[in-house]
């Protein structure tokens, strides 16, 4: 969707209506109504027609995109059942990855906070010397040292505001320390309210721990279960999810309880904290504070996990399923500004492939794409196809870049897709190359992908290399790139010529790896290490001839400066050409639309549903939702025939964010009673029961009116629209989140 | 609360070890121990026979608290005589309950322990009262439940007085057979002692304060002189505000350990006393200044003693003088952060690689790329929109609202001066009081529609910058995803509120009662302002 | 020889801290003189069951003074007079206010006067239709039950629905029962509804706290030591002798003198006696003086200063500020405002020991937690503690006391709270330390 379509995004100071509105934009509910009444309106009726804008919009774009004469293709049946197949597979296989991906990153951690726990253990056995149950069990606390008194308590900083990922990640850290013998319970926030008090905790420390659900939380009950032989020999990890979130005191007054049991009952506490260091000191008052014994970890931050996870699922193995630049883009955004959380980056993917297989007709094909030799596979069904799917494939837009002298036979769309499959792993092995690069200065894999995946930088980046190419072999006194300055693939490559020898040779040696696939430049890669293998000889060479003569060794240390600047022209140049040669951007491919998924808006829609604009959309156009006959025929104009509740909201319109209650049921009645004027003489006829549809204006009682009227106050109130009006402002009712 | 016995650490080893080996074999003579009497012994005497410590163990046991030992002793008095119900008060950790117990060891007389801290309700309370009269211990067989059901004080009362009368009988019994065996010292006497520990916590449990006061009256409503009442809270009796004044039990206070007590008390905690003497004279007086509570400063001492200990190669060796004066030199720049700092957190070896790795690698990352790249210093990550509205509601809690249409004008405020230092101008007379205020009230709440307006105006202010930073960190033309920020507020105010960034008063977040309150701290809120290169310093009013 | 006197000595300790414990026989003594509360009580209670007729009364008087001690004596002495025909029926304020829990608790006692069975799943309407019942068959009996009602204020809080049952059953001529009930509010009956209150009989018994003669007969009474027991005759004779002898020490005399100014109730002089007696020496074997001092201070303590001397210097210079800002007329404040106070004083007077801010606060949080200081409201729990107003909970000159007596207590703290603190400021300005 266009910019000015969101309220917030900056408009071109051009167009006089997006200025003024800027202007007006803080009038919205900071301030208390003013006279100038005329300017106040503007914004209002601004803001209506935009979301009309917005609605409207949304509709034509689902109209356009020339779908039409696929549909029945779209909709028939067989194909649909393929689809569906087709998506299951490829999706259960995405997800599958996207899991050991997770897994992969926090298994290290996972260790780590295993071993700890392992090692506080044996430390407090130590310290407890040889017990037996009858002291284990002894209501009175053991008298013992300070420092043994202590409960070790991990914090886990999840580095991410958002808790949503780390739920899951808590479930795997309790189910890997229950597979390696400990007890682990998992405790959450809701277990620390202020209103249950401790109690809650005990409970559902007992319920997870003991089994048993008691009728008072008392924890003697884990002191005599934990003395039982058979669980008597591990620790009892007790894992909180979200600290932030818990009351501080209940929290606090757990500790302290915990601390009378201290030797007793081995607690080891993991708390997972979003924040910062502060958080368990401003949370926790001291005297609970100094029973802990606190060690950090760290979990991989949400940007690591999400490059691993892009590594993995859109460079890694094919899918047979791709997405778009505008897709990656959304995406990335998506991530950056509205949630930076993996769960809703991977929700989005799967929502982009489920899109991509419902709309896309001939997706099926991509299924096959999943095994090696994909070709006859895709062969025997291109030429099975009917005769309208095949128009369809070669009418895509992707293939007016195709000569006209291809025959339009399954066999050639059959190539066609294999020669992106091929071209794709050519891509992915290239980017790589390029992202191994990157990494020497932190760049981000998606920032990287989203440009290597733009097709109309694809093209400026081939006419300005060769331009680029001649300048550099012409001298470096110029920065060529000055040009290009942003774009991370250029940024790349000039960082690439000063880099230290060290990082070259690791280059190169990862780009070997990457370039197997592809002979040549494996060929060139390997030319260059050798080359450089015999710079550092000969330079090693030269530094013994230094020590000899001072004079030979400056020039010769001057002609290593040369050919040293010569290696790294070289690995440039060789970079350059991999990227103009092999990092074509899959939409510049015909048949990509195939594989490729690449419609941002449903995305979008899908996503950024934005639910309160909605239902005020909705309101102010009921008659697109009902479709009821009797009001679609006006276009905005209020008609009697209209819902209550929308009438009333689109009158609110008027208004600022405070409404007068009485100018507001004066508009609305006449609204209702608008088409007949001389309603006053049958005001008082008796029948108000009717219902709301069938009446004529005629017989509407003020009673019903105000009646009407108050139920469509109350519908927008439900709604979450209306503020009732409070003691200071009897007669007003005010506008809530007014922006939304 | 015992932790004031770290002296007796390295005997206490020994000692548990000497205890266990008895008691262990204890437990099966126990299990064929048929008669009552008997088992009563093992189970309300402390349990490890052997383990009898001499009244000048008990005292050297614990530094500076010779007096209150010998004066509970005098209460206690000879076997069989009977108490009137005592009340011990002091701070934390002053050595109340452990003394207490180690003195029952040492009397080995029949005591009933609970505490108000463990047991968390006036049922529990009762309950485990109740179960250790009557020897009765919750686990799998009777599905952990306990003896009896008693909720109600009245009910309490009753029960108590019939399980009482049993032991008290069957201790009579029992002392009349050892009366005539061996002489009166090795009987555990016909006296039951009921300690009730943490009571300053039953003040909160009930607002009538029914079971406190049943408490304190127990000794009169029982009428049994074979009982003996121990009461052990932090709080001095006059801290008990009781209804229509009541009994009050004979008092003993443990004060707080003087400066030499503590330096005996930490002296036997280690094995190289003379290094640690010379320790001590350092840090001990100045972290004396700031507090005396025993546990505190022994988290501050472990570290600073590590410190300290740093240049010597073994700890058991003598310091000489000038070794003594180099030590000092070495610690003396330690001494006052560690003691300025509360809560400091070790990270796991593996992650402290990290961290210096990443240091490193960030410094590096500052000298390579020098163009403009602001690297953004917060260490968790946060959604761009979720940062711009903490930042909002940073400002709604500072700013006071009237100054909203000033700061945030018609293009978005802070770049065009006049109006702004207009309104400082006029708002520096309210200023000073405002800043009272700030101290007073704490930031300040804020309806919804005020958080979203100045929501509204930051991001629509700032999209532009944030536009064109994008433009020069990658030629991603933002078209294609850039969905305005304002699309899922809600759902950020909900996370920051999670997160305790925000506090909110009310429930529903739409109708519009309920405030909100921003409790992040202004250099975290300036971080935040940075790393979204938003100039937030021009929109509080106060600079 | 030694080892035998402090044997006997021992016993005798054991003998007197028995005698100490169980109060009910020490106040036997007070029952002798005609006019005593004990012979009219026992007058009152004795005719009603005489005359079988129904009667109620207050027994009023601070804690301690024996209400409970005296009724039992006359109730035990009764129950020997008229055997069979008097059972009791005892109800603590404490534990049976609530109405249904008490009329349980009649039933269960009623039960067990007359060896029947209470059931616990009886609903609360049974029990009263029980009580209704019981007290009829009593009245046909001509027995009497004594309804005795331990702090009778608090069964006064409710409905009274309680108190009016029984009061109301009284009314009928057929039942015959003794209301008595014990408190220590003297104005417990006005505390009664006025339907309780008209079939009330207004007959009080006050219960005054012994003079000091009274008093010192007491001790007399209890500490002399029985020369017919177990204990070594010659042991007791000089016992006495020795005993006696302190009595008319003047010193002593000023020692019982400070205590019941302080308090004179029975039972704080029991705990008093009792302390002593642990203190004798059993070495002497014999009460001394000293014993006496050391237990007056031992039972009469200055919790607030005794609190204050386990403060840190830290914690005192927060008290100090707070007490300054009370003497600027600032009476809301909070942590903020205490240290803005603190940095106020570090500024001007350049004071050695100034601690950063978390750390202040949780010296902060240790006042809090003895109750040295308490948060004026429990309104803002969600909000941080340094936000919260906070007051002093110790008077300027309990502060300055303590002060004073604090060790190593930094002089300039002291002079922060006298007012001598202008003066050095002045000369410091003077000397041009500080501008």
């Amino acid at each position: 969707m266009t910019p000015s379509a969101t309220p917030d995004s900056p408009l071109p100071p051009s167009s006089p209506t997006a200025n003024n509105e800027n202007n007006l934009q803080p009038f919205f509910v900071l301030h208390k109504p003013i006279p100038k009444k005329s300017s106040r309106k503007a914004p209002q009726s601004a803001k209506t027609r935009r979301k009309i804008d917005l609605s409207t919009e949304t509709h034509k774009f689902n109209k356009s995109e020339g779908v039409k004469q696929v549909e029945q293709i779209v909709d028939d049946h067989l194909y649909q059942q393929l689809r569906v197949e087709a998506f299951d597979i490829i999706w259960s296989k995405i997800e599958i990855t996207i899991k050991e991906v997770l897994r992969g990153i926090n298994i290290n951690v996972f260790n780590e906070i295993h071993q700890w726990v392992r090692k506080s253990f044996a430390a407090i056995r130590s310290t407890a010397g040889t017990l037996n149950s009858a002291q284990l069990t002894c209501p009175y606390p053991l008298t013992i040292d300070i420092d043994c008194k202590k409960i070790f308590t991990g914090l886990v900083f999840t580095k991410n505001v958002e808790f949503v990922d780390d739920l899951l990640t808590f479930n795997d850290l309790s189910l890997h320390l229950k597979s390696q013998g400990c007890h682990v319970v998992n405790l959450s926030s809701l277990d620390f309210s202020a209103k249950s008090g401790i109690s809650a905790c005990i409970w559902s420390l007992l319920r997870q721990f003991v089994m048993v659900d008691p009728d008072v939380a008392d924890i003697t009950i884990l002191a005599s279960w934990y003395n039982e032989p058979d669980n008597f020999n591990n620790p009892l990890v007790v894992i909180i999810d979200d600290m932030e979130r818990c009351n501080g005191s209940v929290l606090s007054e757990f500790i302290l309880m915990l601390s009378e049991w201290v030797i007793k009952l081995p607690v080891i506490l993991v708390m997972g904290v979003a924040t910062t260091i502060d958080a368990p000191r401003i949370l926790l008052p001291a005297r609970a504070l100094h029973y802990l014994e606190p060690c950090k970890f760290a979990l991989g931050s949400p940007a690591e996990r999400l490059d691993a996870i892009v590594e993995a699922v859109i460079l890694g193995t094919n899918f047979g399923f791709d997405i778009g630049y505008k897709v990656a883009v959304f995406l990335r955004n998506y991530f950056l500004r509205q949630d930076g959380t993996v769960t809703s980056f991977i929700k989005t993917v799967k929502i982009a492939c489920a899109k991509h297989f419902v709309k896309e007709p001939l997706s099926f094909l991509c299924r096959g794409l999943l095994d090696e030799d994909c070709h006859d596979f895709l062969l025997q069904k291109c030429v099975l196809l009917p005769e309208s799917m095949r128009e369809y494939a070669f009418s895509l837009p992707s293939c007016e870049g195709l000569d006209k002298t291809t025959p339009l036979t399954g066999e050639s769309l059959a190539s066609g897709i294999s020669e992106i499959v091929k071209l794709k792993k050519n891509w992915s092995s290239v980017f790589m190359c390029l992202y191994e690069a990157a990494k020497f200065q932190k760049k981000q894999v998606v920032d990287v992908l989203c440009e290597a995946l733009d097709p109309d930088a694809y093209r400026t980046r081939g006419s300005l290399q060769r331009r680029v190419g001649e300048v550099i072999a012409k001298s470096h006194s110029v920065d060529p790139y000055s040009a290009t300055k942003g774009s991370f693939i250029f940024q790349v490559i000039r960082k690439v010529r000063d880099l230290p020898m060290k990082q070259l040779c690791q280059l190169l040696q990862v780009w070997e790896k990457h370039s197997e696939e592809i002979a040549e430049l494996h060929e060139k890669v390997k030319e260059l290490q050798s080359l450089l293998k015999s710079e550092e000889e000969n330079n090693g060479g030269q530094a013994d001839v230094a020590v000899l003569s001072k004079r030979l060794a400056t020039r010769s240390y001057m002609n290593i400066q040369r050919d040293k600047g010569k290696v790294y022209d070289k690995a440039a140049l060789l970079l350059e050409s991999m990227i103009r040669d092999y990092l074509k951007p899959i939409e510049c491919v015909p048949f990509h639309e195939i594989i490729c998924f690449k419609d941002v808006d449903i995305l979008q829609s899908a996503l950024v549903g934005d639910p309160r604009r909605m239902i005020q959309v909705d309101l102010l156009k009921s008659h697109k939702v009902l479709l009821c006959s009797c009001c679609t025929k006006g276009g905005n104009v209020l008609l009697p025939s209209m819902h209550d509740t929308s009438i009333m909201y689109t009158l609110a319109q008027e208004h600022g964010d405070l409404i007068n209650l009485h100018d507001w049921f004066k508009n609305f009645k006449s609204t209702i009673v608008r088409p007949c004027t001389n309603a006053k003489g049958k005001m008082r006829s008796p029948s108000s029961k009717k219902r709301k549809h069938s009446i004529e204006p005629e017989d509407l009682t003020d009673a019903l009116v105000q009646a009407r009227f108050c139920r469509a106050v109350i519908e927008l109130q439900i709604t979450g629209l209306l503020k009732m009006p409070n003691k200071r402002r009897p007669d007003y009712v005010q506008r809530v989140a007014f922006g939304l | 609360m015992d932790k004031q016995n770290s002296p007796q650490v390295t005997k206490r080893t020994t000692r548990a070890s000497a205890s266990t080996k008895p008691s262990k074999n204890t437990l099966p003579n126990q299990k064929k121990a048929d008669h009552r009497p008997q088992s009563l012994l093992d189970n309300l005497v402390y349990g490890e026979q052997q383990a009898i410590i001499s009244q000048d163990e008990l005292i050297s046991n614990f530094p500076g608290r010779k007096c209150q030992i010998l004066e509970l002793l005098r209460l206690f008095g000879p076997i069989n005589s009977s108490l009137l119900p005592i009340f011990l008060y002091g701070g934390p950790s002053s050595g109340k309950t452990s003394i207490v117990l180690h003195i029952f060891k040492h009397l080995k007389r029949p005591f009933i322990y609970t505490s108000c801290r463990t047991c968390h309700n006036p049922r529990l309370l009762f309950e485990s009262v109740l179960n250790q009269l009557l020897l009765h211990k919750k686990d799998s067989s009777n599905a952990y439940s306990s003896a009896k059901r008693c909720e109600k004080p009245a009910d309490f009362v009753n029960m108590l007085r019939e399980s009482l009368m049993e032991v008290v009988n069957s201790l009579r019994v029992n002392s009349r057979k050892s009366g005539l065996e061996e002489s009166d010292e090795q009987g555990i006497g016909r006296m039951v002692y009921i300690i009730f520990d943490n009571m300053e916590l039953v003040r909160d449990w009930d607002k009538d304060s029914v079971i406190i006061s049943m408490l304190f009256k127990l000794y009169d409503i029982l009428k049994m002189p074979e009982v003996g009442l121990i009461f052990i809270s932090s709080n001095s009796p006059d801290t008990y505000h009781l209804n229509t004044g009541s009994v009050e039990p004979i008092p003993i206070h443990f004060p707080e350990y003087t400066e030499d007590d503590l330096y005996h008390i930490f002296l036997k905690t280690q094995r190289g006393p003379k290094l640690y003497s010379s320790f001590l004279d350092v840090v001990l007086k100045d972290s004396c200044k700031i507090t005396r509570c025993i546990d505190e400063l022994s988290t501050y001492f472990k570290l600073l003693f590590e410190k300290y200990c740093e240049p010597l190669s073994g700890i058991g060796r003598v310091p000489n003088q000038d070794l003594k004066s180099k030590l000092y030199m070495h610690l003396k720049p330690h001494v006052t952060p560690s003691l300025n700092e509360v809560f400091r957190v070790p990270s796991s070896p593996a992650l402290e690689l990290k961290e210096n790795k990443e240091k490193v690698g960030k410094k590096r990352n500052m000298r390579s790329l020098g163009d403009g790249v602001v690297p953004d210093d917060i260490d968790f990550h946060m959604s761009v929109s979720a940062k711009y509205l903490l930042i909002s509601t940073f400002l709604a809690s500072r700013n006071p609202a009237t100054l909203d249409a000033a700061l945030f004008d018609s293009a978005g405020g802070g770049d065009n001066r006049k109006r702004r230092r207009k309104t400082s101008e006029t708002s520096i007379q309210q200023k000073e009081n405002a800043e009272q205020e700030l101290l007073l009230k704490g930031p300040g709440t804020f309806p919804l529609e005020r958080l979203l307006a100045i929501f509204q105006c930051i991001t629509s202010v700032t999209d532009g910058v944030l536009e064109e930073e994008q433009q020069e960190v990658d030629v991603l033309g933002t078209e294609g995803g850039d969905n305005g920020l304002m699309s899922d507020v809600l759902l950020q105010l909900s996370t920051l509120s999670n997160a305790n960034i925000i506090i909110k008063g009310g429930n529903c977040p739409l109708d519009g009662s309920s405030r909100y309150r921003s409790t992040v701290s202004e250099e975290m809120a300036l971080k935040v302002a940075r790393s979204v290169n938003f100039p937030l310093p021009k929109y509080l009013y106060r600079k | 020889m030694d080892a035998k006197q402090t044997q006997a000595a021992i016993e005798a300790l054991t003998h007197l801290r028995n005698k100490i414990c169980n109060r009910s026989s020490i106040f036997s003594f007070f029952s002798d003189s005609p006019d005593s509360n004990y012979n009219k009580l026992k007058f009152i209670v004795s005719n009603s069951v005489t005359e079988s007729c129904n009667n109620s009364v207050l027994l009023l008087g601070s804690r301690g003074c024996g209400q409970v001690e005296v009724l039992d004596l006359v109730l035990e002495d009764l129950k020997v007079e008229y055997p069979e025909i008097i059972s009791v029926v005892r109800l603590d304020g404490v534990l049976h206010s609530d109405d249904n829990c008490a009329l349980k608790e009649i039933a269960k006692q009623l039960c067990s006067e007359n060896q029947l069975l209470f059931s616990k799943m009886a609903s609360s309407d049974d029990n009263t239709q029980f009580m209704m019942a019981v007290l009829r068959e009593y009245g046909l009996a001509h027995k009497t039950v004594v309804f005795v009602l331990d702090e009778f204020d608090l069964f006064a809080q409710g409905k009274q629905r309680l108190l009016y049952s029984l009061l109301d059953a009284m009314q009928s001529v057929s039942s015959q029962a003794v209301v008595i009930g014990m408190s220590c509010r003297l104005d417990a009956d006005q505390l009664l509804e006025k339907r309780v209150r008209s079939r009330f009989s207004h007959r009080k018994l006050l219960f005054l706290p012994p003079s000091k003669e009274d008093i010192l007969r007491l001790l007399k009474q209890i500490l002399t030591l029985p020369e017919d027991s177990t204990i070594p005759r010659d042991y007791v004779i000089t016992f006495n002798k020795k005993l006696h002898n302190m009595f008319e020490d003047a010193q002593f005399k000023e020692i019982l003198d400070t205590l019941s100014d302080a308090d004179s109730s029975v039972h704080h002089m029991l705990n008093f006696l009792f302390v002593a007696v642990c203190n004798m020496n059993l070495e002497s074997g014999y009460l001394s003086v000293e014993n006496f001092k050391t237990a007056l201070l031992s039972i009469q303590r200055p919790y607030k200063l005794e609190s204050l001397q386990g403060c840190s210097v830290l914690e005192l210079y927060i008290l100090a500020c707070m007490k300054r800002l009370e003497d600027k007329e600032q009476y809301s404040y909070n942590f903020n405002s205490v240290m803005t106070e603190y940095k106020h004083i570090h500024d001007s007077y350049r004071i050695s020991d100034y601690y950063a801010r978390n750390v202040s606060l949780r010296a902060f949080e240790h006042l809090l937690q003895r109750e040295l200081i308490s948060f004026v409201d429990n309104r803002g729990q969600n909000q941080s503690i340094e936000f919260r107003p906070v007051k002093l909970l110790i008077s300027s000159h309990e502060l300055l006391q303590g002060l004073k007596l604090y060790r190593s207590c930094p002089a300039l703290l002291q002079k922060l709270m006298t007012g001598e603190l202008n003066k050095m400021k002045a000369h410091l300005v003077d000397v041009g330390m500080i501008d």
